[in-house]
């Protein structure tokens, strides 16, 4: 039996964030016969960090994907900014897209680049304005910021899986996003470089003051990230409220999570 | 059901080509990367081209030669060796070394970075993939090959004079004269044209492979593999759809 979500976040109730940035509405998402996103509903404010909990295979790394237009959507509505996606023409996504961040799974750094070069692909391409010196001086800061100024001239290849994750965060950052999405960021690493991510997330969330949809099995990183977490189950938002409130909901599909 | 499957692919493959044309004149124009491609397709094939079109050259000399001396045609041997190596040898063998080294090249690096998610991490980053790595490779091949066909020819062509040189004194004067002697424009040109047009294909069929590579490793391995095959296959459909436009223009 389905229930009905804790806190849908778009009521009258009032909000400890600001405007909203993300608004998915009655999401359809299907690849043949298998609906994955079946009636999803999602809102995410300014400043608000939001996990997104589920089986593997339910669709949340559909939902993050179809966010940022890499996916489309079969049916719903999915605003970014009040804007939305599938009616944007491709320059006007392009745009729109580099004020989002996304950190894959696998980091996805591009392995024919240097770390440096990694960095400045996107920056050389939507910030033409900038000279090579503020370039240089960015990728360096942006660096410094996940702890890996010292890998600047490394190739991917050279990286061990947790630095491959700070640099593909520090990718992410680096034309200053205004929304962060994040694939499962702490996944195949040990407890100790989890943790570390998860402070240089939580730091550079601090620091750039992004709103953040986190897709994550780990309850450490979840515990500590979210302001509010949901439940993907069944293709639709099945509860969302804070950590605490889905940890001891008596509801047996959110409960097996926490256990 | 495979013929759908076939005029499908062939449909997509067209689309991915009329993509190629779209995306060549609409800014930005990504020609640091054209020139590193160029590098890497044109200057890092020259050592295997030029390998194997001097044995080719060499050996095509070597095996021809004791049929013309027996109807006392030896004279004639740079000349039937030159056409041969300029009209369609020299082109195709340069082609089908290209759509092995450069076409695998292309389908499993893209096909690779298809599978590890670097293609959508350039698209999510608000850059265009197809500009930056499918544009820039079909460019590069169809520029170096024919500049490939004629370093190959020319490596060739001194393999042939080494193999004539073996059984008597000629020199590499004397020997190109002749060469050049039955050369004509109407020789060379249609050859130079259809280069390019095997630089294309090779390009766009390594790129659509590998842009399109599914189910992981497996996909990637598959990706290289068709692109050998199907542009291998395709520089010889080229290849005679250029003899037969040569002829209705009377260059045969």
């Amino acid at each position: 039996m389905m229930i009905p979500a804790i806190d849908k976040n778009q009521g009258n109730k009032e909000q400890p964030y600001g405007e909203a940035v993300i608004e998915v509405l009655h999401l359809k998402k299907s690849f043949g016969d298998n609906a994955v996103l079946t009636d999803f509903n999602l809102t995410v404010r300014k400043g608000e960090n939001i996990v997104v909990l589920g089986k593997s295979g339910c669709g949340k790394s559909v939902l993050i994907k179809c966010i940022v237009g890499l996916i489309p959507y079969d049916g719903g509505s999915l605003k970014v900014f009040g804007k939305e996606i599938s009616d944007l023409p491709q320059q006007d996504l392009d745009e729109l897209r580099a004020t989002i961040g996304f950190v894959f799974q696998s980091s996805a750094l591009y392995d024919s680049m240097t770390v440096r070069e990694n960095l400045e692909f996107a920056l050389r391409r939507h910030g033409k304005h900038k000279s090579q010196t503020e370039i240089k001086c960015l990728v360096e800061e942006t660096l410094n910021d996940v702890g890996l100024l010292n890998t600047i001239n490394l190739m991917p290849s050279e990286l061990s899986g947790g630095m491959r994750k700070r640099i593909g965060l520090a990718r992410s950052l680096i034309l200053k996003p205004a929304i962060m999405l994040y694939d499962e960021p702490t996944t195949g690493l040990d407890p100790i470089t989890a943790k570390e991510i998860v402070s240089v997330m939580l730091m550079l969330q601090k620091k750039y003051n992004t709103s953040s949809i986190i897709i994550s099995h780990d309850m450490y990183c979840t515990q500590k990230i979210a302001n509010r977490v949901c439940m993907l189950i069944d293709g639709i938002n099945y509860a969302d409220g804070s950590f605490n409130e889905l940890k001891t909901h008596t509801d047996s599909n959110i409960h097996a999570f926490f256990e | 059901m495979e013929i759908k499957e076939f005029f499908n692919e062939a449909g997509e493959t067209a689309r991915f080509a009329g993509r190629f044309f779209k995306e060549l004149f609409s800014p930005p124009f990504e020609l640091k990367e054209v020139v590193k491609q160029s590098y890497e397709i044109g200057y890092r094939s020259l050592p295997l081209v030029g390998v194997t079109a001097f044995i080719i050259g060499l050996v095509i000399t070597l095996q021809s030669r004791p049929t013309l001396v027996e109807f006392g045609a030896e004279a004639w041997l740079p000349k039937m060796v030159g056409l041969s190596l300029i009209r369609e040898i020299g082109p195709v063998i340069t082609a089908l070394i290209c759509a092995g080294k450069v076409g695998s090249g292309i389908g499993a690096e893209l096909g690779s970075m298809k599978v590890t998610e670097q293609i959508d991490a350039m698209e999510v980053s608000g850059t265009n993939p197809f500009k930056y790595i499918v544009v820039t490779r079909i460019l590069s091949t169809t520029l170096m090959i024919p500049v490939l066909v004629i370093l190959g020819d020319a490596i060739a062509l001194y393999g042939s004079y080494l193999a004539v040189k073996i059984h008597g004194s000629v020199s590499l004067t004397l020997y190109f004269k002749q060469v050049f002697e039955v050369l004509q424009f109407s020789d060379v040109i249609p050859a130079f044209i259809k280069s390019f047009f095997f630089g294309f294909v090779i390009g766009v069929i390594g790129c659509y492979k590998g842009y399109n590579s599914q189910k992981g490793t497996e996909g990637v391995g598959r990706s290289a593999n068709s692109a050998v095959v199907v542009s291998s296959l395709l520089v010889f459909i080229v290849d005679l759809i250029a003899v037969q436009i040569t002829q209705f223009f009377g260059f045969l």
